[in-house]
């Protein structure tokens, strides 16, 4: 026993001694590679300004092309402008808030984070997000902002939590034209079509519809596309407790999910996939449509070129394609980089937030072909807008309603039983009467 | 005759289920190393189940340099030394005034602590989120210390109360007539015996707070103060479609625990099924 | 002697340290959950006693019931699995004729030495659907029989149960062969010379030997499975939507999804108020009184 606990000893000693020695090796490697996930702003530091060097903890969007350019971006600029500022990333888990929440009841809150309306409205009741009305105006935000996307800055009680930077975005149903022609297979425009389209697609062997659904409001994003096929306020009515899971819009929209997994819509483990996974399968070519915001057509139109295009929503049958072609699913709501009241500096804090915020919507504007933003850009663009956005941007004005995406839902209860649900309804086997009766025992509970 | 052969069938039946099973045990770790050493094309295509062909060594290195796999690492080999030896200290000293020592509330005293065992750590989560972030301890390593030890006094105790109580009274008498003091007594002859015992804590312990999941992910959120398991949680990025280096980073993470294991296999099962039984 | 095993002073520094560390981090927490499951509490702000309301709730809600029948659920799988597959392994591998006893003990344990998020996230990667090892398999016997392992309502419980099964199995192997180990020999001379057969044998004699230690494993499996929340964690975050869903899972969700403390502390309630049960119906079943120490 004695020679055994000696060489445990021994064996730990060794154990902690290689990794010592290779920590530090691999420290240097990350100082030389540099682009990892921490950003490091040492450096260039040594040279500018003597400064007291401050790091803030930054928990952001930091997952694929769309969310990691904006965000390079913003922290070189940063680098520029506030060089003793070190930005420490926490990269945000792609679990709909989960982790977020976590932070703050263990009093855990990274001094800025990113943050939708389920968030602020949790985090204000319990303090743990800073009203931004003064610095607002102190740092001439609000003179950046958008007339039109003012709705992106005040939260319904009229205060700023968040420096918005994503303006009222748009779920699309983006379709690679080349798999619908070569297995000749309609665009769909209305339900049926698409049913029809996915049974054709399934025969072939092709994926019809591809989605990142182990993320839970691109689940909502679907259920809302049917739900507003006949009642265009979708999810935002059961939200603000306006109508009733029972109601025929929301029964049915169910029903027809259901319908379409069991003809075979989805991949394999699609409650599983990520971005990443689902995005492969659509720009490899493998999926025949894919559901994502606006924000995707610059990642699609790079890996699909013109073979890709977005379409209106199928209708709910054939008389209604007209009428409700542009009612749209999504929108901006309160949102983007919040300030943690227990931060030290909450100048500071506010002005980096705000200042991420502004660089964040400029790259998103000059790079990555997306006017849609809440505050304005005096820049040119870099490259010529991709025929999607062109389209889009012809639709904008002649959408007729919107609704919001699930992180724009104001209350968290109703937030977590409707991407419960509609997550669970990807799987088929659970009955539009079970969703329509989860759903308003909780909409009664809050109405009560 | 015919027993023999009936005998040789059930033998070969029973051959073979043992080693069916030690392939469907082994068999998934194998192929993590497997495809740790592969691209995706061979992965999924060329080939998804056998010896890696070209040895894809830059896997280990993207996954070393993307995570922060050295990180993660020390700190779960402080966190787990730590816990082990304070554990230890506390368990051993309360353990034996409660086994050796006289006084009226010991046992009363002993099953209070013995309570810590049927609890499960889900049911306090709520309250210890709690207590830490009033304690300010969030985001400190005694956000882990702390309750790891507290957690791992129950069983420990229990281990060594049993071993207490089986040495002969006669150690203290000895110690009393040479005119040392208790502490001394306690450090110079009590310890010593009881290192058996210590032995089996320790890797129990060891094994327990290396692995421990649930109150690190509610606990901890700084990169910088994260645990291999929770670490290894969030795969982000293109990353989660490189299959290579996810397999490398696994591979990274588990090698130790394993390598710890095959060198002291008897004293890992021996240490865990006794704290498995004691906490039953 | 006597003076110097009453030594107050030593007993105080000997035991102040663990009480104290105890009844704080642990001990305190548990009224604490007792105590604010009769709350409406956002875990932040002030308090509401609402007496029993949550429970009233909790027994209305669904997700509590579904909830609870995956703990069960998840419980019978490892109780199969693990102590039915433990059982026959180490009868197995204490048959002297058998070679190579070392490595098959030596395989079996491994799983149980990894970290629970490898042993997750190998498991995804096998049940993957289009490339894991489950499938691809099928696809290569030319079986038509691929699974959507994970995102399915009614088998993703079960894909999870088999996850930490597989992990855990060579812990019961391990507990179970102690307990063999110490039977002695002399049991199985007699069986010899009676001319039972070698199941027989077993039967009569090495299983009735082992109740202490299927009762660990019992007390082991069942409440391991009631309390199930990292398997699930990490690898369907509790879905698709909440058809994995358990106890502690729903406590989980309560306290930081939605902000209902009180409600999560009711659940964590029940899940003691189960745990409980389950021990004494184990023990009971098993015979003699409660574990000893």
């Amino acid at each position: 026993m004695k020679k055994y606990l000696s060489l445990l000893a021994i064996l730990m000693l060794g154990v902690v001694v290689i990794f010592t020695v290779t920590a530090c090796g691999a420290n240097q490697q990350d100082d030389s590679s540099g682009a990892t996930e921490k950003t490091d702003g040492i450096n260039g530091q040594s040279d500018k300004k003597q400064e007291e060097p401050v790091k803030l903890r930054i928990y952001a969007q930091y997952a694929d092309e769309d969310t990691k350019a904006p965000y390079d971006y913003a922290v070189e600029a940063l680098k520029k402008e506030m060089p003793n500022v070190e930005l420490e990333l926490d990269v945000q888990a792609q679990d709909d808030g989960q982790k977020l929440k976590t932070y703050a009841a263990t009093g855990n809150l990274p001094d800025i984070f990113q943050s939708g309306l389920d968030i602020i409205n949790t985090f204000k009741k319990s303090d743990n997000i800073l009203v931004l009305d003064e610095y607002a105006k102190k740092t001439g935000f609000i003179d950046k902002m958008h007339p039109s996307a003012m709705n992106t800055l005040y939260a319904d009680d009229g205060h700023i939590y968040a420096f918005p930077y994503a303006g009222n975005e748009l779920i699309l149903l983006f379709y690679n034209k080349e798999i619908f022609e070569q297995n000749d297979v309609k665009v769909p425009t209305t339900y049926d079509e698409l049913l029809t389209a996915v049974k054709d697609f399934r025969s072939k062997g092709v994926t019809p519809l591809s989605i990142f659904a182990k993320e839970k409001w691109p689940c909502v994003g679907l259920y809302d596309i049917f739900a507003t096929r006949l009642e265009p306020e979708g999810i935002k009515k059961l939200d603000q407790g306006k109508a009733k899971a029972s109601e025929e819009a929301y029964k049915q929209g169910a029903e027809r999910i259901i319908e379409l997994v069991k003809a075979g819509l989805l991949p394999k483990g699609a409650t599983n996939l990520n971005y990443d996974q689902a995005a492969a399968l659509f720009h490899q070519g493998k999926a025949a449509m894919f559901i994502n915001g606006q924000w995707e057509i610059e990642a699609s139109t790079k890996a699909l070129g013109d073979k890709v295009d977005w379409m209106y929503y199928p209708a709910h049958d054939a008389a209604s394609v007209e009428k409700t072609k542009y009612a749209f699913s999504g929108s901006g709501g309160p949102g983007g980089y919040a300030v943690s009241p227990h931060t030290k500096d909450k100048e500071l804090a506010v002005e980096v937030a705000a200042f991420m915020s502004l660089k964040y919507a400029e790259c998103k504007y000059t790079r990555r072909s997306n006017p849609i933003l809440a505050t304005r850009v005096d820049l040119p663009i870099e490259q010529p807008y991709p025929a999607m956005m062109e389209k889009l941007s012809v639709d904008i004005p002649k959408i007729t309603s919107t609704t919001a995406f699930a992180w724009g839902l104001s209350n968290p209860k109703f937030k977590a039983a409707l991407e419960d649900a509609t997550q669970r309804l990807l799987t088929g086997s659970y009955s539009a009467d079970d969703f329509v009766k989860d759903l308003d025992d909780v909409i009664e509970r809050i109405n009560k | 005759m015919r027993v023999i052969r009936k005998k040789k069938k059930q033998h070969i039946f029973l051959q073979f289920f043992l080693w069916v099973y030690a392939f469907i045990s082994l068999y998934p770790l194998i192929w993590m190393v497997f495809y740790s050493l592969k691209n995706n094309d061979e992965i999924f295509v060329t080939n998804p189940y056998g010896f890696p062909v070209h040895f894809r060594i830059e896997n280990y290195i993207t996954a070393w340099s993307r995570y922060n796999v050295p990180v993660y690492f020390f700190n779960s080999l402080l966190v787990a030394v730590v816990t082990v030896i304070g554990t230890i200290t506390l368990a051993v000293m309360f353990s034996y005034a409660v086994a050796r020592m006289r006084w009226k509330l010991k046992d009363t005293a002993r099953i209070y602590v013995m309570i810590g065992m049927f609890i499960p750590v889900q049911v306090i989560m709520i309250p210890l989120a709690i207590l830490v972030r009033d304690f300010g301890l969030t985001n400190t390593y005694f956000a882990l210390f702390i309750p790891y030890i507290a957690f791992n006094l129950a069983f420990s105790t229990a281990i060594f109360y049993g071993f207490f109580r089986t040495i002969p009274f006669e150690l203290e008498e000895s110690g009393c007539i040479d005119g040392a003091s208790i502490y001394k007594t306690f450090f110079s002859i009590i310890l010593p015996i009881v290192k058996p015992a210590i032995a089996t804590v320790v890797i129990f312990i060891f094994l327990s707070s290396w692995n421990e999941f649930t109150m690190a992910l509610i606990l901890i959120s700084k990169e910088s103060l994260k645990t291999l398991p929770l670490g290894l949680l969030f795969f982000q990025g293109e990353f989660t479609t490189d299959w290579g280096a996810m397999g490398a980073a696994m591979t990274i993470a588990s090698v130790p625990t394993i390598l710890i294991y095959m060198l002291f296999s008897e004293q890992v099962e021996n240490a865990l099924t006794v704290g498995a039984s004691v906490k039953g | 002697m006597e003076k110097y095993l009453r030594d107050r002073t030593a007993i105080a520094v000997f035991i102040l340290p663990t009480l104290l560390l105890f009844t704080i981090v642990v001990f305190n927490p548990i009224l604490q959950t007792f105590y604010r499951s009769m709350f409406e509490w956002d875990g932040l702000s002030e308090a509401q006693f609402i007496f029993f309301d949550n429970f009233t709730r909790l027994f209305q809600d669904r997700l509590f019931y579904d909830s609870m029948y995956n703990g069960l659920l998840f419980a019978a799988v490892l109780v199969v699995l693990q102590i039915g597959i433990g059982t026959f392994l180490v009868l197995a591998v204490t048959d002297s004729a058998i070679k190579y006893r070392k490595f098959l003990r030596i395989s079996y344990f491994i799983p149980v030495v990894l970290s629970i998020t490898v042993a997750c996230q190998l498991w995804l990667s096998v049940y993957n659907g289009e490339y894991g090892l489950l499938n691809k398999f099928f696809e290569t016997l030319g079986i038509s029989y691929r699974q959507d392992w994970l995102n399915s309502e009614k088998g993703a419980i079960f894909a999870i149960a088999v996850v930490n099964a597989w992990q855990y199995m060579g812990y019961h192997f391990a507990i179970l062969l102690a307990a063999v180990k110490s039977i002695p020999e002399q049991y199985f001379e007699a069986a010899r010379i009676d001319g039972a057969g070698k199941v027989r044998a077993h039967l009569s004699i090495t299983l009735p030997l082992l109740v202490e230690a299927y009762r660990f494993c019992f007390v082991l499996a069942i409440t391991g499975g009631l309390n199930a929340f990292a398997n699930m964690f990490i690898m369907t975050g509790g879905g698709p939507g909440t058809a994995t869903y358990t106890l502690t899972y729903m406590m989980y969700r309560s306290a930081f999804r939605v902000n209902e403390f009180g409600y999560g502390c009711a659940s964590a309630t029940m899940l003691v108020v189960q745990c409980l049960i389950a021990t004494i119906i184990i023990n009971k079943l098993f015979g003699r009184e409660s574990v000893t120490y």
